[in-house]
């Protein structure tokens, strides 16, 4: 614990045991090995001590350390893609007859495409699109399947009725095909991310809305919400307060898993041509471009898919992670 | 009307299910007075939890349905109150001890967190104020160390610790009415009768009115000013504890009391417990409702519900033979008709 760790309760704890030395009773054994972690330092909420189970896991770790490795090779490319290993998005025709299709080697460490463009630096640029689609797009079906499946695990009767019999169609809609037809029957001009996100996002929600739905309503029943009510607290302070922190663990897995799932999606869509295009990059869009050379020359296809996996897999694992860490009583 | 804390007059709370209607509270009525405890008794599914959680509008409805009656705190109308006007009584005004400590609490929030909770919601404390309010509170209730225990969760509480913080949390706002809902089921013996000390021990500090819902006429022995017993939803006996305990007049008290294990016991003595079975609230026997296992049983007990009538000042009972010279526990004469 360092210093500046204190607050206010911290300081009570320390003028209390001071207090009893004092008055010469056996002061209260200094806080012990066990509990330190759970009484010390300023993580008091829920999801820091969250935080600190989830950094005992190792998978879930290395996970995390992959996709933040990730984000910031996205958010900085501009800075340092093109000195180190030229300009991956543009094509430059004079020399690109004599650099395409090259092998790896230390001025294009994973080699280049059929047009002479840096591997490297377009897998760099790829995560860029992936992962923006794939927390979007989660954002959005995250925001319209917590709301209905509150409103609907809540309230029940009518309202449940109503939201559940609309997930239902939406449920039944073939989730891909539709994601499809919709980018098919946009005009060129107008596809690329923003109609990407918002098919999947757009379509995503019915598993969040009744995940959350069946969440809110075995959490609902539990004493300490009728406790709640029972020492005066508002319907929202119930849903809010008492039953979403205990209802929304296993909807952060599964958000967290789906990122990776719309990731997929958006590989797919990109890869049909439907979804990320040109100059844009896309890792789905460059399986599609590379998948002429798969034989004589695989790495166009093999470093963008395995992006598209260890990324998917580092969401999973994660989400698993997170599950876990989210569990209070699995705490020590 | 109006004069007491507590009024509760002939309060009828039905469910209408699949199956029927369910009379699950079927004219009680009672008085509370501030500073004074009541016991209510009975078996499970007499009606005595449904009756409290109908005073704090903590009854879903539908399916339930007040059907008469009103409950008047200091002289308002409980059940015809605004839902944002109850909500400031209850934890407030009024407050609730539930049965099961271990399922009683937010698993996700700290001790600490959720006895602050009533100060901020009705009080207007500011988190911390209300923290440290919530430590004084601990203590209060006896928890050691309490500057500590205030943030821990509560899964690192042992049951009885936890049934203290609840009866914390319930204290939090200094309610004039407290209402336990058999506190001390979910806790072994010891601790029972500490948990019990504790709570007359507030009172008498706080002056809050306690009504103690049980099972057990052990615990109200004790603690409470006046007793209510109730069988399948109805009032079968009410008074004083003393009433209650030296002059009981109605057979099911004297069942409950036979059933109670004593110090003097001797081996060969065995327990006597009432026979059969609390009756289904769907389907109510006729006449008494406790007459399928009254061994006084008269024809009359069948056919004829008895009214609930005043004895003796305030002591009253549901029987018709109450009050008869020689109906009274342990002369009475068996009955000679069978059901």
């Amino acid at each position: 614990m360092s210093e500046h760790d204190h607050h206010d309760e911290q300081s009570l704890v320390e003028e209390h045991s001071v207090k009893e030395m004092r008055s010469g009773l056996p002061a209260s054994p200094p806080v012990t090995e066990t509990t330190a972690h759970i009484h010390g330092g300023a993580t008091r909420t829920l999801w820091g001590d969250a935080w600190i189970r989830l950094r005992k896991n190792r998978l879930a770790l290395i996970a995390l350390i992959w996709l933040i490795l990730i984000v910031v090779a996205a958010l900085t490319a501009d800075l340092w893609v093109a000195r180190v290993v030229g300009d991956p998005t543009t094509i430059d025709s004079s020399t690109a007859a004599a650099t395409r299709l090259m092998s790896p080697s230390l001025q294009h460490p994973l080699g280049t495409d059929d047009m002479g463009r840096d591997i490297f630096g377009r897998v760099v640029y790829g995560s860029r699109a992936s992962l923006t689609v794939g927390v979007a797009a989660v954002v959005i079906s995250l925001i319209i399947g917590l709301l209905l499946g509150a409103v609907s695990g809540f309230y029940g009767r009518l309202i449940d009725a109503i939201i559940m019999r609309i997930t239902d169609i939406f449920l039944a809609f073939p989730y891909i095909l539709f994601c499809i037809l919709i980018l098919a029957i946009l005009p060129d001009d107008m596809r690329g991310i923003g109609p990407v996100i918002l098919s999947i996002g757009l379509l995503g929600w019915p598993s969040f809305a009744r995940l959350f739905r069946s969440s809110v309503l075995s959490v609902k029943e539990n004493d300490y919400v009728d406790a709640g009510r029972a020492l005066g607290a508002s319907d929202a302070r119930l849903m809010f307060r008492h039953i979403m922190p205990n209802a929304v663990a296993p909807v952060v897995v599964y958000a967290t898993m789906s990122v990776g799932g719309a990731i997929l999606t958006e590989a797919a869509l990109s890869f049909l041509g439907l979804g990320i295009q040109p100059p844009q990059i896309s890792w789905g869009r460059m399986i599609n471009d590379g998948r002429g050379y798969l034989i004589s020359n695989p790495g166009l296809v093999f470093w963008p898919g395995i992006a598209i996996v260890l990324t998917v897999l580092a969401f999973t694992l994660l989400g698993d992670g997170i599950r876990d860490a989210l569990d209070v009583k699995m705490k020590d | 009307m109006g004069d007491h804390l507590l009024e509760v007059k002939d309060l009828k709370m039905y469910f209408h299910t699949r199956d029927g209607v369910v009379k699950a509270v079927d004219g009680v009525s009672y008085d509370l007075d501030k500073g004074e405890t009541l016991g209510v008794v009975g078996e499970s599914g007499s009606g005595k939890s449904v009756t409290a959680l109908t005073m704090m509008r903590l009854i879903a409805m539908p399916p339930g349905k007040v059907e008469g009656g009103y409950a008047l705190f200091k002289g308002r109308s409980l059940l015809d109150m605004k839902d944002d006007e109850i909500r400031h009584i209850r934890g407030n005004e009024m407050a609730m001890i539930f049965q099961d400590p271990m399922t009683s609490l937010n698993p996700v929030y700290r001790v600490g967190r959720q006895i602050a909770e009533p100060l901020i919601v009705h009080k207007g404390m500011s988190r911390k104020d209300a923290l440290a309010r919530a430590v004084e509170l601990l203590r209060l209730v006896g928890i050691p160390n309490p500057e500590a225990r205030v943030r821990d969760y509560p899964h690192q509480f042992s049951g009885g610790m936890r049934q203290r913080a609840m009866i914390a949390m319930a204290l939090a706002c200094d309610p004039d009415i407290l209402i336990a809902d058999e506190p001390t089921t979910a806790l072994d013996v010891t601790i029972q009768a500490q948990i019990i000390e504790l709570m007359q021990e507030l009172q008498q500090r706080t002056g809050s009115a306690i009504i103690m819902i049980t099972h057990d006429l052990g615990v109200v022995a004790d603690m409470a000013d006046r007793i209510l017993v109730m069988y399948a939803g109805r009032m079968v006996e009410y008074g004083t504890t003393d009433e209650i305990f030296y002059k009981p007049l109605h057979p099911y008290t004297w069942g409950l009391m036979d059933s109670v294990p004593t110090h003097d016991m001797t081996e060969k003595r065995e327990l006597n417990p009432i026979k059969g079975q609390p009756p289904s609230l769907v389907n109510v026997p006729s006449g008494c409702a406790f007459h399928p296992r009254c061994p006084y049983v008269q024809q009359r007990c069948i056919t004829e519900e008895p009214l609930f009538k005043i004895i003796e000042g305030s002591h009253g009972s549901a029987c018709h033979f109450a009050g008869d010279p020689g109906f009274v526990r342990g002369e009475a004469e068996l009955a000679g008709v069978s059901a």
